[in-house]
């Protein structure tokens, strides 16, 4: 295979690490827990400007980049701090925002909170640098691997594997135990749950929390791959790609949030770029968007439940269980 | 049935509500109601519609403020107490609309309603699967024995949301029982039934009164109500009208003029 070959799969291989991790964040809250985030790509952005600002080292005066603190942390402690901001992040938004809102009102201010976000960013130019972003971020460990380019690459993705590796194991401990079980009687019927002795708001903030920290870990490997990072990488639209995946690949399930990360960010969106260019500058990536909103319009009324839906739960009988329950069946046909 | 208890035997009560009042905007919903519950009965609460029962019953529960008034539980006062707070002290309610979780197995409804287990906290999730496992079992085996006993064995694994209507409500006091209960709060647990599963639930609340069980019952069935409550709070326009077995309100004017003209 040619070098430039390696370097795209390599590449593709990263972002879909990265969406498969933000997917999973997602799914813990809207899959899992029932809550409309439309602010999802702000924990990650927050994750990404935290991993950035770590690792660029103060600006001096005479710096071509402005922004706030500025430190040299060595690999992985931006990306632990990342996940660290994205989760305190989300405790600052949910704390105003899940409290005691409806659900569609609290999908509004979530969408209100991702405009707010990303026009701060943008004009406050001494926050993390205005429209322009942050640039030349240093990639981890370059400097002590000492390898190609292209052997760095692959050193990426097994690191981005490890990292998905980690976020998995957390998810699925949540999901799988009778904390997601609770989670997904939340998302039925919040009423219910808390006449059953469930802390809904407590459960509501854990699944926003957690879902943020993942977010923000998604961020940072994403920008530390990448190298830059601006208000144009996450504008509100974005978020919307990952619910997408999500109603695509099948949400409540993790399998089918990995099903909808390689289906939507990736295998679709990278399709288009191999459409020839066609109509005025622009045109292509507009039709993206249209193309995006038609997929989940498409899924909502036609598959609702997704590739992989959230799957039925069992509860294995005993031996003698079973044996009795057969025996009883027996009997009972019997004439 | 046992006889009603004597008047003013707060000290035995398990649930005391004193002076309760609730307004919506510039309706009044509920105007100073009082009364005690008395552990090991299944107390009545009948009245028109519009009478304020199910209010009450929300105001005990814990789902909306009282504007004024209190509720104690055991002697505690529990006027401010959340509603999941409540009951994890034991007050449980069912609901007069189906409240299931749809997306959930008849299993899995009731494991949700199980208490203090171990991997429902966030480290305890976390330690993995074996710190809970054994537990887990357990409950799912008390489960088991609470489907055999509504004769709903074979309904395990369905998503609650397939089952019929009232295939609902009985999957709702189960999961109210799974609760271990101090006392059950039923909004109408027989409306929308057929009357063969009417029977069957009547049959089984009986049951578990004789077994112990302290209730509220919020219903309009009179039958049932006669029945299976002893005392019987009956409402009206908010306020407590009368309160006493049923054939001592059946006699008494004021009550028949509620029901009749209210």
């Amino acid at each position: 295979m040619s070098s430039a070959w390696q370097f795209y799969i390599s590449s593709v291989l990263i972002y879909l690490g990265v969406d498969i991790m933000a997917c999973w964040g997602l799914n813990l809250q809207f899959g899992y827990a029932g809550l409309v985030n439309f602010s999802f790509i702000v924990f990650q952005a927050a994750g990404a400007y935290t991993a950035a600002v770590l690792t660029l080292g103060r600006p001096g005066p005479a710096s071509i980049q402005q922004y706030l603190g500025g430190a040299h942390w060595p690999f992985p402690l931006p990306v632990l701090a990342a996940g660290a901001v994205g989760a305190l992040l989300a405790a600052g938004v949910g704390a105003i925002g899940l409290r005691r809102l409806r659900s569609d009102y609290e999908a509004m201010v979530m969408l209100v909170v991702s405009l707010i976000a990303t026009s701060i960013a943008t004009n406050q130019t001494n926050l993390v640098n205005g429209a322009n972003g942050l640039d030349l971020v240093p990639k981890p460990l370059a400097a002590v691997l000492h390898v190609s380019p292209l052997s760095y690459q692959w050193f990426y993705v097994a690191m981005t594997a490890v990292v998905c590796g980690l976020v998995f194991l957390l998810v699925t401990l949540i999901t799988g135990s009778p904390l997601g079980r609770s989670l997904r009687a939340m998302r039925e019927n919040e009423r219910a749950a808390a006449a059953l002795g469930r802390n809904v708001t407590g459960l509501r903030m854990l699944a926003f929390v957690v879902g943020g920290g993942i977010a923000g870990i998604s961020g940072a490997i994403l920008v530390m791959f990448i190298s830059a990072w601006s208000p144009g990488s996450w504008l509100y639209p974005e978020t919307f790609v990952y619910f997408t995946a999500l109603i695509v690949g099948g949400s409540g399930n993790n399998m089918g949030a990995v099903v909808g990360a390689l289906l939507v960010p990736v295998a679709f969106l990278e399709a288009t770029r191999f459409l020839p260019q066609f109509g005025p500058p622009g045109f292509i990536d507009a039709v993206q968007w249209i193309a995006i909103g038609l997929l989940a319009l498409v899924f909502l009324w036609f598959w609702p439940r997704g590739v992989v839906p959230e799957r039925r739960r069992r509860f294995p009988r005993a031996r003698s269980q079973l044996a009795a329950t057969e025996g009883g069946q027996l009997e009972q046909n019997a004439p | 049935m046992s006889s009603p208890p004597a008047a003013g035997v707060e000290a035995e009560s398990l649930i005391v509500v004193r002076d309760l009042e609730q307004n919506f905007g510039g309706v009044r919903a509920v105007a100073g109601v009082s009364f005690s519950i008395e552990k090991g009965r299944i107390t009545g609460l009948i009245g028109p519609n519009g009478a304020g029962k199910s209010t009450t019953l929300d105001m005990i529960a814990g789902a909306t403020r009282p504007s004024s008034g209190t509720i104690s539980f055991q002697g505690r006062d529990i006027t401010r107490l959340a509603a999941y707070q409540r009951a994890r002290l034991g007050i449980v309610r069912t609901f007069q609309t189906s409240s299931e979780f749809a997306r959930l197995t008849v299993m899995e409804n009731l494991l949700v309603a199980a208490p203090r287990l171990r991997g429902e906290r966030l480290v305890g999730a976390l330690r993995g699967r074996w710190y809970w496992r054994d537990e887990e079992q357990l409950v799912v085996e008390r489960a088991r024995e609470l489907l055999g006993r509504f004769e709903m064995t074979a309904k395990e694994d369905e998503y609650a949301g397939e089952l019929s209507g009232g295939q609902k409500r009985l999957l709702e006091i189960m999961r109210g029982l799974m609760a271990e209960p101090e006392v059950l709060l039923l909004d109408e647990p027989m409306a929308g039934v057929n009357p063969s599963l009417a029977r069957r639930i009547e049959t089984y609340l009986l049951e578990l009164h004789h077994s112990g069980l302290t209730a509220i019952m919020v219903e309009h069935e009179l039958g049932t109500v006669e029945r299976l409550c002893d005392p019987v709070i009956v409402m009206a326009e908010g306020r407590v009208l009368r309160q006493g077995t049923m054939p001592e309100l059946r006699r008494n004017r004021e009550v028949l003029d509620a029901y009749l003209i209210g």
